[in-house]
């Protein structure tokens, strides 16, 4: 320790006794700038929320595509077109959404952890990542409508196939279907981001109370509509608002989980 | 402990009656202190005895229970304003699964207005911290060294080290101690260090606060803590005639030998005990530490 005390020696003829203001004031940072910094951090990694998720659309495009080169390779006539037209019920494409959810908790989950260990405030923290998931769900609004005009242009990627144009995003207005994509993106990812701070707040058991509650509602909604045997009025209400509707009315639940989100999130503390 | 009910002017850090409860367990009871700008204060005590939640509510990851908290003059929780002259390091910080430390050194200049990359650049390689890898991948002792460069080049006004350096080598630590002295000599700061190793830190520490079962039990400067105690050894009578009326703290002996350790001596003292051909030696501040906090220094030791 030789050097670390003759170090001491040489700094402390340098420093001066009196503290000087800036030393012991607090500083005046730019809340913009610092709520667009904690939005780059949820995207800093693009591999994360682009290419992975990206990559494994393609891969299972690939493989909708040698089914589809399948059916029309061994059925002909109109049954070739009756499975062909079935695949507008394919759901090949809502694992990305699902893939959403997922950075939506992971964000609560372990970059909360992360901004906080770099002085952000919890409300820096989540305003950023409110404003990165509007950010991640109109960039894949954008590529999934493209993708459903190159789906139509191709005549289903000459196979007459149904990924990104299935019944239910529709084939609306190119604005419709933006509107489809995106807040349908939205949805999940603050879906995942109010499960991700309900468990930062209150653990495990938070998460077994919420869970709860949800089935519970869910279950009395079903036994409602059931004992009222208004099934068939649900049904309508689905083909007269259609996928346009049914996205416009998310938006509801969508608002909710981030406003809840935000307020659970403002008393929760990261623990390793 | 004695102080002042209004907040030391000119304290960049200052606590009155902080409590912080977690259900039934008080992890910090009733807690007074303040800390001066550009000095390095260690905060040390038992593994449990509420430094890092004492550092978790002065950097506003936890919320204090009661009391009053300062931090350059205003409430540190949710105060960006706070926060922004803040780096807080810590043992247990948790980074995103996918990031690597590329990652972490690409967004922590964001936050830090006086971060030198120069330095960041060259604390990685001494520390020999592959930026490629998954930092789930790291070995326990390259994760530490994420936390110590980040802890080093953002160059906060206010900067605090809690347990930083698990898993690091002797080498490494070293290497930590120095560049902090270094860097801290150029461009004044005030550090809050929390440590188990305190004969490694020592020479660093201007001021101790030695925290026990959630109390400050000793807030004094290093300087003075050093010359609180001194151990007398000689033949046994000598010795023994010396330190009679004395405080003695303890005694050890072997055969016409003896080893006694006493409070404070003054200069007429230390003339006496040299006239008496007694050796006097100081006693390392874990020792004394140790010996306020009431364990054997083998259990201190035992808990890193």
């Amino acid at each position: 320790m030789t050097t670390a005390s003759s170090t001491r020696q040489a700094q402390q003829g340098k420093r001066s006794t009196a503290p000087q203001p800036g030393q012991i004031q607090a500083g005046n940072p730019h809340p913009m700038n610092r709520i667009w910094k904690a939005a780059r951090l949820n995207l800093i990694n693009k591999w994360t929320v682009y290419w992975i998720p990206l990559m494994i659309l393609g891969f299972i495009w690939v493989i909708n595509m040698i089914i589809w080169w399948i059916i029309s390779a061994s059925v002909t006539g109109s049954d070739r077109q009756d499975a062909l037209d079935g695949t507008q019920w394919s759901g090949a494409s809502f694992y990305i959404f699902v893939y959403m959810l997922v950075i939506g908790v992971q964000a609560m989950n372990m970059t909360f952890g992360y901004a906080l260990g770099l002085s952000l405030t919890r409300r820096e923290f989540y305003l950023g990542s409110t404003l990165a998931f509007l950010l991640l769900s109109v960039s894949y609004g954008v590529i999934l409508t493209v993708l459903s005009y190159v789906e139509e242009w191709t005549n289903g990627w000459g196979f007459g196939g149904h990924m990104f144009t299935s019944i239910y995003f529709g084939s609306g207005e190119v604005w419709q279907r933006l509107f489809i994509f995106t807040v349908a993106m939205m949805f999940f990812a603050f879906v995942g981001t109010v499960s991700g701070t309900v468990y930062m707040r209150w653990r495990t058991n938070g998460l077994l109370v919420a869970s709860a509650i949800s089935i519970l509602l869910i279950v009395g909604a079903v036994a409602l509509i059931t004992l009222t045997q208004s099934w068939h009025l649900v049904g309508e209400w689905f083909v007269a608002v259609g996928p346009h509707g049914v996205v416009t009315w998310m938006l509801v639940p969508t608002a909710l989980s981030a406003l809840a989100g935000y307020f659970i999130l403002s008393r929760a503390t990261p623990r390793g | 402990m004695t102080h002042a009910t209004d907040p030391r002017s000119g304290a960049v850090i200052s606590v009155r009656n902080l409590t912080k409860r977690f259900g039934k367990v008080t992890a910090v009871n009733n807690v007074d202190f303040d800390v001066i700008p550009n000095t390095i204060t260690g905060l040390l005590g038992r593994n449990g005895a509420g430094k890092t939640t004492i550092m978790q509510v002065l950097t506003g990851q936890e919320f204090a229970t009661s009391g009053d908290v300062r931090v350059f003059g205003e409430a540190p929780a949710e105060n960006a304003r706070v926060l922004s002259r803040i780096s807080f390091i810590k043992e247990s910080q948790r980074y995103p699964d996918d990031f690597q430390p590329k990652h972490v050194f690409e967004s922590a200049p964001w936050f830090f207005e006086n971060w030198d990359a120069d330095f960041a650049a060259e604390l990685v390689k001494e520390f020999r911290l592959p930026l490629d890898r998954r930092i789930k991948k790291l070995s326990r002792g390259q994760l530490s060294a994420v936390g110590v460069i980040v802890g080093l080049a953002s160059r906060a006004p206010l900067t605090f080290f809690d347990e930083p350096y698990l898993g690091l080598d002797a080498v490494a630590r070293q290497l930590f101690y120095d560049r902090l002295l270094e860097d801290y000599a150029e461009h004044p700061r005030t550090v809050v260090l929390s440590t188990h190793l305190i004969d490694e830190v020592s020479q660093l520490l201007e001021h101790v606060l030695v925290i026990d079962q959630g109390s400050i039990i000793v807030d004094e400067p290093a300087e003075a803590l050093r010359g609180s105690a001194t151990t007398v050894v000689g033949m046994r009578g000598a010795v023994e005639s010396f330190v009679e009326g004395r405080e003695i703290l303890s005694r050890e002996g072997i055969g016409g030998l003896a080893s006694v350790t006493v409070g404070k001596l003054s200069a007429a003292d230390r003339r006496e005990a040299a006239a008496a051909g007694l050796e006097l030696s100081p006693v390392s501040l874990q020792q004394l530490i140790v010996r306020r906090t009431n364990v054997t220094e083998k259990e201190f030791e035992i808990q890193s």
